[in-house]
């Protein structure tokens, strides 16, 4: 303490102090901070899943649960959820496929988040959809050929109460390990097929700048609207989900059926943009989250300019009168 | 030992050559003992030339490869993801600057980030001449001709940013013809003129490219040269304190002193520039990709020093607007756009004359004012910082809605209030503190310091024991001027008849002006130095009484 009590009149002392400070709360708050969403919806770059795999009856548990209260047990919609009737099934698939549905208040615009139900359930619910509440073959289908999102590992991962032994669950969980890599390297696959599929770039850039990029910015990463509504990020959504947005027209977005786009030029647009998205940062390692000119004024006098000053002060510094 | 004094034979015969012939003996000397005074905020306009310098050596650079032409060509640089994109020829030598000619990127970030921090330290520089009062008597022409290199760098910004025909750089001169349209009648013909026909046209990036290497800044230059050549002449202004006086500079002699510090402090900025361009990325075209016509995108804004250009066009009403025999007259482009921006310089430009009128000071000034011995200056200053500060957020409102989900119209509402509340609260804020100030600054020439020791008196009280300041902190305190107005002065000629012209409503106006200007003020007149009871604790301290 003494050390301290000795410097405490010290002409940097408030600076360190003020350092000190701002270094804690920033660590304090990374540590707190809540991480970003990391997992995601599972769906594999597959098939539709087959009649099979799928539980209608099961389907309509999960629509009376997290649905039916707003959007009616039938699905024509109430005072707080619209009709589901002709929106079709892609619509379905991307409202909770990332998250919006079910929403927790319907007044406001929803973000994303993690898909509240199982990949699972979502077929199910799918299914019951397009056998029970779909007007005839109205609205979009789910694009089950453009990629969705990765497999996780959780979800192949088995579960110890099944196994009678330590060694047969290890080996469950090895093969489990197996399946999981064979799963991603095919999803991986299929992802770099459908994205280097699209070879025109111009195509892709012109219809992304002239349709999307007004509202959700020229790198995809969103942008204010009106009336306390936004363009929401989309450097999570899978190509899938982009495709399915054009669609359906999710919100205030304007809906750009297969006609308006083609499903050829819609993977032109999502190529894109998510390759200028997994285009490195070639002018240095700080992008400024591709913000642009705001932030680049910001660090322009915050940390450009304000170094200069402060090394100005540094070298006419002078013994101040009363040391 | 009495020869070291003495320069080396080669030297001698160099230098006496150049003597014989030029007598350039007397002046060197001289110029090389002028006196610089020793406070970081003099420093200010040397990062500004400093920059500017870094500005032109970059710009060369770039000049070697960038062609302003705006033919269409496909590209086929080795930029792999634009590849046979349709794009103008400026953009994609702009892109082979960035992707093909070593060290080019860099250069192109250094010279894009100098031109921030040029604009930013000219502005900082303009506020400390500002607030220190140094734009008074003798130097009105050299504030003048700095607000007019603080306008033609803005321009000078603006047209190089235009110029690699990106996305964001097509949008800017978009907005910028959208400005010109708005003039009523001669609007169309001048865009007309400049765009050779229709926005885009062919030629425009080929005219800015002019106007950006060569006009602008070859009068950026000239401006900056009579800039220094007028300062060498009258000297910089001084802060108050021993020895300093209207007559006297006192500071570190140009040689060896201060050359050795300017010039650490020019790599010093380079430096930080050069750091900046290193690891922060700035204005990355090469993913903007090329501007088309049907290209529009959100999220982007022009360069700062634009910004507040950018903030009133968002924020004014657009209620104004009207027509006249068919013709619209687009008040909530005109105003804002032009407005802003003639507000900003004419005020600038107008004040050293308003504020001689006002005061009726003819005096030249050699001392700068500490900004809280001039409180309705600092004041208005501020106010004026934070109207600008204002519209520069609105520029960027669709960011600030995203980032901290405000909603964007919620934030329109805001500034608009801001803009006009922010700067009459920071007027009457700033004064009070200023005034604050003042008293404390009379306290310490009364009292002396508080030195940080508590002393218990005998009586049981605790006083913390002041300390006479240095003679220097004397002098400062000392030397504050009473700020006065000849309109206040009763001027009546020798039969007690008023002068005609101070009963004029002109002369009325000026008498308020200078009573608002001047009724506000601390003074130190009757102050004793070190005459405070409180100075006198540590020696009364066995006598007790208080």
């Amino acid at each position: 303490m003494k050390w301290i009590t000795a410097r405490r009149r010290h002409p940097l002392a408030g600076y360190a102090v003020v350092i000190l400070a701002l270094a804690l709360f920033g660590v304090g708050y990374a540590a707190l901070a809540p991480t970003s969403d990391q997992a995601q919806a599972q769906t594999l770059a597959a098939e539709a899943p087959s009649p099979d795999d799928v539980d209608i009856a099961e389907g309509k548990t999960v629509f009376d649960q997290t649905c039916a209260s707003c959007h009616g047990l039938d699905g024509s919609g109430s005072d707080t959820g619209p009709d589901l009737r002709e929106v079709g099934s892609a619509a379905i698939d991307f409202q909770v496929s990332t998250g919006r549905m079910p929403s927790v208040n319907p007044d406001v615009q929803m973000p994303r988040r993690d898909m509240v139900m199982s990949e699972q359930d979502l077929d199910h619910l799918i299914a019951y959809y397009n056998a029970e509440i779909r007007d005839g073959e109205s609205g979009a289908d789910v694009p089950y050929g453009i990629p969705g999102s990765a497999p996780q590992p959780e979800d192949f991962e088995p579960n110890r109460a099944d196994y009678d032994s330590e060694e047969a669950f290890d080996e469950a969980e090895e093969e489990a390990h197996t399946e999981y890599e064979a799963a991603l390297a095919e999803y991986e696959a299929a992802y770099d097929e459908y994205i280097e599929g699209a070879d025109d770039t111009e195509m892709g850039m012109q219809l992304y700048l002239t349709n999307c990029a007004h509202c959700h910015g020229w790198s995809g990463g969103g942008g204010a609207l009106t009336d306390g509504r936004w363009a929401p990020e989309i450097h999570e959504a899978t190509p899938r989900e982009i495709y399915e947005a054009m669609v359906t027209g999710p919100g205030a977005m304007p809906m750009f059926n297969d006609m308006v786009i083609t499903s050829d030029e819609k993977q032109e647009l999502i190529s894109y943009v998510k390759t200028l998205q997994a285009e490195p940062n070639a002018g240095g390692i700080f992008d400024l989250e591709r913000v642009g000119q705001v932030a680049e004024g910001f660090i322009s006098w915050t940390i450009g300019l304000a170094l200069i000053v402060a090394c100005a002060i540094w070298i006419t510094a002078k013994q101040r009168a009363h040391d | 030992m009495s020869k070291t004094t003495q320069a080396p034979k080669a030297l001698r015969g160099v230098g006496n050559f150049i003597d014989d012939r030029f007598h350039l003996a007397k002046t060197g000397e001289k110029n090389l003992r002028k006196v610089f005074p020793n406070h970081w905020s003099f420093m200010l306009g040397e990062i500004a030339l400093y920059s500017f310098i870094i500005l032109l050596l970059t710009g060369v650079f770039l000049t070697l490869w960038f062609k302003p032409s705006m033919a269409e060509i496909v590209y086929d640089g080795s930029y792999e993801r634009l590849q046979g994109v349709e794009m103008s020829e400026a953009y994609a030598s702009t892109l082979y600057i960035d992707f093909d000619v070593r060290g080019g990127f860099l250069v192109r970030q250094i010279h894009h980030w100098a031109a921030l921090i040029f604009v930013a330290s000219l502005v900082v520089h303009a506020l400390r001449v500002f607030f220190t009062g140094a734009f008074r008597k003798p130097r009105e022409i050299n504030w003048l001709i700095g607000v007019a290199i603080f306008a033609i760098a803005m321009i000078e910004g603006l047209f190089g940013y235009s110029l690699p025909d990106d996305l964001p750089s097509g949008m800017g001169v978009r907005i910028l013809q959208g400005v010109m349209l708005a003039l009523p009648v001669v609007g169309t013909y001048i865009s007309m003129f400049l765009f050779g026909g229709e926005f885009p046209g062919d030629v425009i990036i080929a005219r800015l490219y002019m106007l950006h290497i060569l006009l602008l800044p070859a009068i950026l230059l000239a401006l900056i040269v009579a800039h220094f050549m007028i300062l060498w002449h009258q000297k910089h202004t001084q802060y108050p304190g021993t020895g300093k006086s209207n007559r006297t500079v006192v500071g570190t002699p140009m040689w060896p002193g201060f050359a050795i510090k300017a010039g650490g402090f020019f790599f010093f900025t380079f430096a930080v520039i050069a750091g900046l361009s290193g690891f922060v990325q700035i204005n990355p075209i090469h993913l903007f990709g090329p501007f088309t016509p049907t290209s529009i995108t959100s999220g982007l804004q022009p360069d700062w020093y634009m910004g507040f250009m950018e903030g009133a066009l968002r924020i004014f009403p657009n209620t104004l607007d009207f027509q006249i025999f068919g013709y619209a007259v687009p008040v909530a482009v005109l105003v804002p756009g032009l407005g802003a921006m003639g507000l900003l310089f004419g005020v600038m430009g107008v004040w050293p004359f308003l504020e001689a009128w006002i005061t009726g000071d003819k005096r030249a000034h050699n001392v700068a004012d500490r900004p809280r011995n001039a409180p309705v200056r600092t004041g208005l200053g501020v106010a004026a910082v934070v109207a600008y500060g204002v519209l520069w957020l609105a520029g960027s409102n669709d960011i600030l809605s995203e980032t901290f989900s405000i909603n964007l119209y919620l934030t329109t509402y805001i500034f608009r209030v801001l803009f006009i509340v922010g700067p009459i609260v920071a007027f009457i804020v700033t004064k009070r503190i200023c005034l604050g100030l003042q008293r404390r600054d009379r306290e310490t020439l009364e009292h002396g310091y508080e030195s940080g020791t508590i002393r218990q008196l005998s009586g049981g009280e605790f006083v913390e024991v002041h300390k006479e300041s240095s003679q220097d902190t004397v002098d400062v305190l000392q030397s504050k001027p009473t700020i006065t107005s000849t309109a206040l002065v009763e001027d009546t000629d020798d039969k007690g008849v008023e002068n005609p012209e101070a009963r004029k409503a002109k002369g009325r106006f000026r008498r308020a002006l200078a009573h608002w200007y001047t009724k506000d003020n601390v003074s130190v007149d009757d102050v004793e130095p070190h005459s405070g009871h409180h100075l006198h604790h540590s020696e009364s301290e066995s006598s007790g009484a208080h």
